[in-house]
């Protein structure tokens, strides 16, 4: 193979390799390519030349032809490639953002503390298998009081400070004072054995800084064969420990409501201190709910038989559980439902 | 009730320390609210004869004194109006320290030296405030110590008693508490009969012997009225919390607090022949001890003479019979009144005596006899007279003996969760009540005439587990029947709604159930529930829906500057019941509810999104699908024009489910939204709960085997079309190909002609049991738009 001819070939190599490396975009490579490479490019060309070579020399040229065209195209796709990624890396350099800047969109809102603290203790007490039952807020005398041994001038009367409602029918009407009622009215439906808790709001005539006219309560009530104080002190105490928890200590105090006997207050021991503080007086002790076995009358009342049954009914003030627990020092902010105070809960 | 440690421990001996007595209380059922010492030991502090009293000479209302305190005289310049020669009072001399911190130097007072004070009881910490200095009384000591004198180290036990224990509201029944708790030894103060020493008789006579079934007189004749009450029962009464006033009244108050018995004294000179315990007559009037006038019912029971009331009884004395400064004979009352016959009687005249609290709670009927003792023998030994016999009349009859209880050792042991030993048990009774027997299963007790709380078995388990100490009752798990109520899944729970709308940024309030009637009568024609006895005006009637206070709350938050709310409250609405409606409590419907508030802008304030644009309905028209969209119900929603006198007419809507009418949603009408001062349009949805959240169960349909084809179609229409109106024609029209259908605008303009708007549908067309093709895909285009066309006269816009 004649010198020449071979070296014209390293030429047209070297200039196109050159080219391709100095190519800068996309489309100057693509020019490049059929330049060289294309139907009519320069090196496609020079194999119209095979024609005229002497016989032995054409293998040899046509391999040495297309090992240049191959040595191009290999250029051309990596310097593509390399292009490509210089691209997208400057596109990326030019597509940064400010990501401290706050998403679009809107946040969650939130439920009131005190039904936040109402679901709490509901998924406490249903997990340890007791039901959740309601009754009306708009009682009569009959299930708030005479049902639960609170006859007709009882002083414990004077301690309910009861609203009453005009009705036209007969009878007493007024909004309960208490939960309780949901126990009466739900034995009176349903025989033993029965475990229960009934929350809702209850209304009592008497407003200052540590009482509202209304607020919210959970009454508990628990019946069957064998149900004994020991018990009452068991689920308590449980419930206790999982709602604040804390492994705190209960203690049972003998209290006096007309429609449990022997009745308790419940203390626990502060959650907030080791040796005394404000919010504990300076006992140790928080009162936190009142309770006891429910009383023979009002078995008697609601036709259970209370020599075969026995059972347990507590009620504990929601409001003052969700003060403890979130250190909320003002009753009356519950029902100002101020954003300041209500965003605070989540 | 106040009860001053020195006077119990009178009464009880015991080694136990005023904070170990405070403990055994508090745990035992008598709350111990704190114990408060007195002033302690005061130094410098003596007991002076005042000798002499001038005016001072540059200060009207200051007077100089020479007083004598034993070893020396002072010069005081003294401010008190009651000061007086002779009075022996309380000295602080120069160095001594008061409770409240003063310190006494020498001093001049307006120019003239005083070397001391004379002290008022409110500056020896004996009582919140005075009005003149303490008068010590004949009995002082000139030089004593008025710390030794006044027992300055007592503590005040404060005790917040339940209303069944009654029999605690005395020195004596706290101490027969501690005896039994503490097992300690009980001094009752002694009482003999005092002999009469004149033989006149009051003649009583029990009208209702049910209602007072004991009632004792006695008349003391000729008492001392310059007597003068010693110090040391002034002193108690004090502590107790009760004014000294005169020397007969201080004597009851003081029976009263000692023993538990109320008591009254009469001026018997006062009174018309006799005493008569009678119903009142309806009408009757009495002027009381507290200058007010009572006019009376039948079912009040009064202490009369022969012509008119003379007290309201176990209540409060009347002033025509009241003891006073020239009494010279008086009657003295100690009477049973029942439970039943004092219960609310006191309230219901607006009173509360420390004697109708104990009456309410129950006083001992053996009581009187003792009381009059103890009473006659204080008047005597300080007013001096004559008293006359003990006149009683009694019913026994009404004072029938109260019932045996029984107490079974393993319904004890049952109840309380614990084994029990029957001698401790048996001991325990043994210091509660007068009588034990025993039987075979465990015993018969009798209860003392004090404890009315006593009745039932369970009252006695009770005892029993207090003494021995709640703390000694074990903790135990109960087996539990499973009983859980989670709810039917046909229904979505109120949790859920609740999720879902914090969810979408919705914060929940909390509102009072009662609502003023201006604001119930703003959002409803309907006539509330009434409260009887509201605390105020503004919350005297029962809420017919939750808007009014979701408003309410909105308001307030507006005007401390949040422009944007989105409010919601889950809760009952209350209702007078239709005729024949079943309920829970015949007469009232309860209805839960839900009711959601927006107002300003759409979304929180924050970069690069039309925030800034005011929410408007169908923003909240979609917090009310989302909702409505828990219950898996496929049917639409019908959203109907509707009429409410507090919403916008032009932006309202009823929504039905189902056929049912399930509540509202729309913009709040203007005038409200100026009267409740809302800077920006405020929208409101209400739904009835108890319809609006029944769901479908999940029921699979198989997933589809074949490709949909989805085609977007533009038609103009009047303007004046309803939505849903064109979309019920498209679901018609194409039926079960149908698989979803969207507007995706809606267009007034350039381009549309007036009067008219395009509407732009994008529909999901799908066939289950084949692919559809294109040309079937068109066909069914063209016979839905000319559906559209006959319809609502609708074209496809080009």
């Amino acid at each position: 193979m004649s010198t020449s001819l071979e070296e014209s070939l390293n030429a047209i190599s070297q200039r196109a390799m050159q080219a391709i490396a100095e190519s800068d975009t996309p489309a100057a490579l693509e020019m490049l390519r059929v330049q060289y490479l294309g139907k009519k490019g320069e090196l496609t060309s020079q194999l119209k030349q095979i024609g005229g070579l002497p016989a032995e020399e054409r293998p040899k040229f046509g391999d040495l032809v297309n090992q240049i065209k191959q040595q191009v195209a290999a250029a051309i796709g990596g310097k593509k490639t390399e292009l490509e990624l210089a691209e997208m890396a400057a596109r990326i350099a030019a597509e940064k953002i400010d990501v401290t800047l706050s998403g679009r969109g809107d946040l969650t809102g939130g439920m009131h503390p005190v039904s936040r603290t109402l679901q709490r203790i509901e998924d406490i007490f249903v997990a340890m298998g007791f039901g959740v039952a309601t009754g009306p807020e708009i009682e009569d005398d009959f299930h708030n009081f005479e049902a639960l041994n609170i006859p007709p001038e009882h002083p414990a009367r004077a301690m309910h400070d009861t609203f009453y409602v005009e009705s036209e029918g007969e009878g007493v009407n007024l909004l309960r004072t208490h939960t309780s009622p949901v126990q009466a009215r739900f034995m009176l439906n349903q025989q033993p054995p029965i475990n229960i808790i009934a929350p809702g709001r209850v209304y009592r005539c008497d407003s200052d800084v540590t009482h509202t006219p209304m607020f919210h309560q959970v009454e508990g009530l628990m019946v069957d064969e064998g149900i004994s104080f020991a018990d009452l002190k068991g689920i308590l105490t449980q419930f206790l420990r999982q709602f604040f928890e804390a492994d705190l200590e209960i203690r049972l105090r003998p209290s006096y409501f007309p429609f449990t006997e022997p009745s308790a207050e419940v203390d626990i021991s502060c959650v907030f201190c080791d040796s005394g503080c404000r919010i504990c007086k300076h006992t140790g002790w928080i009162e936190i709910l009142g309770s006891g076995m429910v009383h023979p009358e009002v078995f008697k009342h609601v036709g259970i038989d209370s020599e075969r049954y026995t059972g347990f009914a507590f009620g504990v003030g929601v409001e003052r559980l969700t003060m403890l627990r979130y250190g909320v020092d003002d009753l009356r902010l519950f029902f100002d439902n101020d954003l300041n105070f209500l965003e605070q809960f989540k | 009730m106040i009860i001053s440690e020195h006077w119990l421990r009178e009464w009880v001996t015991t080694e136990l320390s005023t904070q170990e007595i405070a403990d055994r209380l508090t745990l035992a059922g008598l709350e111990v609210d704190g114990v408060s010492p007195l002033a302690g030991e005061i130094e410098h502090l003596l007991v002076g004869h005042v000798l002499e009293v001038s005016k001072h000479p540059d200060a009207d209302r200051l007077n100089l004194t020479k007083v004598d305190i034993g070893s020396e005289q002072l010069d005081i310049v003294c401010g008190a109006s009651n000061v007086a020669e002779g009075l022996k009072v309380a000295v602080a001399t120069v160095g001594a320290e008061l409770p409240n911190g003063m310190q006494i130097k020498r001093a001049k007072v307006r120019g003239i030296e005083s070397n001391g004070m004379l002290c008022s009881a409110a500056e020896l910490g004996l009582e919140d405030h005075s009005d003149g200095i303490l008068e010590l009384g004949g009995e002082a000591e000139i030089g004593q110590r008025v710390d030794q004198l006044l027992a300055l180290d007592d503590n005040l036990i404060d005790i917040d008693l339940t209303p069944n224990r009654g029999d605690c509201l005395s020195v004596q029944g706290v101490a027969r508490e501690l005896k039994i708790l503490a097992d300690a030894e009980l001094h009752p103060v002694a009482t003999s009969p005092v002999p009469a020493s004149n033989q006149e008789q009051i003649d009583i006579e029990l009208q209702d012997s049910s209602a007072c079934p004991r009632y004792i007189g006695r008349i003391i004749k000729g008492i001392d009225s310059n007597a003068a009450t010693p110090i040391w029962l002034a002193e108690r009464l004090r502590r107790c919390g009760v004014r000294p006033i005169s020397p007969v009244v201080d004597i009851t108050n003081y029976v009263m607090l000692e023993l538990g018995q109320p008591m009254h004294a009469f001026d018997y000179r006062k009174l018309d022949s006799k005493i008569v315990v009678r119903p009142a007559k309806a009408g009757e009037k009495i002027k009381l001890l507290d200058e007010s006038t009572a006019t009376l019912d039948e079912q009040t029971l009064v202490i009369a003479d022969a012509s008119s009331p003379i007290a309201i009884a176990g209540v409060m004395g009347g002033l025509d019979s009241a003891i006073g400064d020239s009494t010279h004979d008086i009657v003295l009352e100690a009477a049973h009144f029942t439970r039943k016959s004092a219960a609310g009687c006191a309230r219901r005249y607006g009173l509360h005596t420390e004697s109708s609290h104990r009456f309410e709670r129950g006083v001992d009927p053996e009581l009187p006899s003792i009381a009059m003792e103890r009473a006659t023998q204080l008047v005597l030994q300080i007013c001096g007279g004559d008293a006359g016999p003990n006149c009683e009349q009694v019913n026994d009859s009404a004072l029938v003996d109260r019932a045996d209880v029984e107490i079974r050792l393993a319904r004890l042991e049952q109840l309380l969760g614990m084994p029990l030993r029957r001698s401790e048990v048996s001991h325990i009774l043994q210091r509660i009540v007068d009588q034990v027997q025993d039987t075979t299963t465990g015993w018969r007790v009798t209860p003392p005439s004090y404890r009315f709380d006593i009745e039932y078995e369970a009252d006695l388990v009770e005892e029993v587990a207090r003494v021995k100490g709640y703390d000694a009752i074990p903790t135990a798990i109960p087996r539990l029947a499973p009983r859980s109520i989670t709810g039917s899944e046909a229904t979505v729970s109120q949790r859920s709604v609740r999720q879902a709308l914090v969810a979408r940024d919705f914060r929940e309030v909390i509102t009072y159930s009662f609502i003023d009637p201006a604001n119930q009568a703003d959002m409803s024609d309907e006539k509330p529930v009434i409260l009887e006895n509201p605390l105020a005006e503004n919350m005297s009637v029962m809420r017919t829906s939750l808007l009014p206070g979701v408003l309410q709350a909105a308001q307030f938050n507006h005007n401390r500057q949040q422009g944007r709310l989105r409010l919601f409250e889950l809760g009952a609405s209350y209702h007078r019941a239709k005729k024949d409606q079943i309920s829970d409590n015949p007469g009232f419907v309860e209805k839960q509810r839900l009711a959601v508030l927006v107002t300003g802008s759409r979304h929180q304030g924050q970069w690069g999104v039309d925030g800034a644009r005011a929410a408007d309905f169908y923003d909240l028209k979609a917090d009310l699908e989302a909702v409505l969209s828990l219950t898996g119900i496929k049917e639409p929603f019908i959203f109907n024009e509707f009429e409410h006198i507090s919403m916008h007419p032009g932006q309202l809507s009823s929504v039905t489910k189902n056929g049912d009418e399930i509540g509202f949603i729309g913009r709040l009408h203007p005038r409200l939204e100026q009267q409740y001062g809302f800077s920006s349009e405020v929208f409101v949805f209400e739904l009835d709960l108890s319809k609006a959240l029944a769901a479908q169960l999940p029921a699979f349909q198989g997933v589809p085997k074949f490709p949909s084809i989805r085609r977007d179609l533009s038609v103009v229409v009047s303007a004046e079309l309803a939505a849903a109106e064109l979309l019920s024609t498209v679901r018609d029209g194409l039926g079960e190909k149908l698989k979803d259908v969207a507007i995706f605008d809606v267009y007034q303009g350039k381009g549309v002609e007036q009067g008219h708007k395009s509407v732009s549908l994008s529909l999901t067309l799908q066939d289950k049991e084949r692919t559809l093709t294109d040309e079937y895909a068109e066909a069914l285009l063209a016979s839905l738009l000319n559906a559209m066309h006959n319809n609502h006269g609708a074209r496809l816009r080009t």
